[in-house]
């Protein structure tokens, strides 16, 4: 299991269901399996275009958990396929997925590994994560509405919420994010980097972040 | 259309999307959408469907995977053009 982390967050009114409705548009994300799966959420009575977007962050979400480990990767929505998409039930309040990429992977192809994902849809916010396990132990994520939708608020308000869990969760107050050199975010105690994948997201008023803290 | 035509209609094209207009005004062909530009990943296909229409042309998804940078772009769109 690779040492990884992926997350993506969508806000729905900031997208234009006119546009995402039209197949010449969502046949750019989605692949013909996952068409016809979205009739397996009847019972989820999500619509399809907010379906589309719950696709576009689990697959975007498995780019950057891959990203990290092959920064050379180019995102390609097609070649990622969400299969097994089960609507919330019980006491599960997210959308589960399994995602593979037969032709994007390459040598994660061959070792077959899946990965796992779990899509919350709330107030017209899409969050996911991602994950190789499962179960996601070791998995830390959240999200927050913020005051603008400026980028640079954006991405201090981010920061500043992984850094206030990662605080809470190692129990450091040195701890800093920069960005390596394929452009992923990492976390830094003091000057020394952290076997600690974080991932971040946001659109317009929202953020959220993803990190792995397992003991490898 | 030669490469500096297109890039200033693709100005117009990427404008909807791009937070700062003076960022936008002053991109040249390394510029990269999502990195430089800050254009949400969400829009990057609200690109491709628009960058159709304003050249009039068919854009496949093995060339709109191409579409990372303002160079890439045009040799996409000038390919597509001069076909």
């Amino acid at each position: 299991m690779s040492i990884s982390s992926g997350n993506d967050l969508v806000y729905l009114p900031a997208t234009r269901p006119e546009r995402t409705n039209l197949p010449r548009f969502y046949s750019r994300i989605l692949t013909a399996a996952e068409v016809e799966g979205f009739v397996q959420l009847a019972s989820s009575r999500l619509p399809f275009d907010h379906y589309v977007w719950l696709c576009w962050s689990v697959k975007e979400s498995v780019y950057k958990y891959q990203k990290r480990l092959f920064p050379e990767l180019v995102f390609a929505p097609l070649k990622f396929e969400v299969r097994l998409v089960e609507p919330p039930c019980g006491d599960r309040d997210f959308y589960a997925g399994i995602v593979v990429g037969p032709s994007l992977m390459g040598p994660i192809n061959a070792r077959g590994q899946a990965h796992y994902s779990r899509t919350w849809v709330r107030d017209g916010v899409i969050v996911t994560i991602v994950s190789e396990d499962q179960q996601f132990t070791d998995t830390h994520w959240g999200f927050s509405a913020i005051d603008s939708a400026a980028h640079a608020d954006q991405s201090a308000a981010v920061r500043q919420l992984a850094l206030e869990e990662l605080s809470s969760v190692l129990s450091r107050d040195d701890l800093r994010l920069e960005k390596d050199a394929a452009g992923c975010p990492i976390v830094l105690a003091g000057d020394r980097p952290l076997v600690l994948p974080i991932s971040f997201a946001h659109h317009e008023r929202y953020v959220a972040y993803s990190f792995l803290n397992r003991v490898v | 259309m030669d490469r500096r035509e297109i890039l200033e209609e693709l100005k117009r094209v990427l404008e909807p999307y791009t937070e700062n207009k003076e960022l936008l005004r002053n991109i040249n062909e390394q510029t990269d959408l999502v990195k430089d530009l800050k254009i949400n990943s969400s829009n990057l296909v609200d690109v491709i469907i628009d960058a159709e229409a304003k050249y009039n042309i068919e854009i496949d998804f093995d060339s709109s995977e191409k579409m990372i940078s303002v160079g890439s772009c045009i040799d996409v769109i000038s390919d597509k053009i001069n076909k």
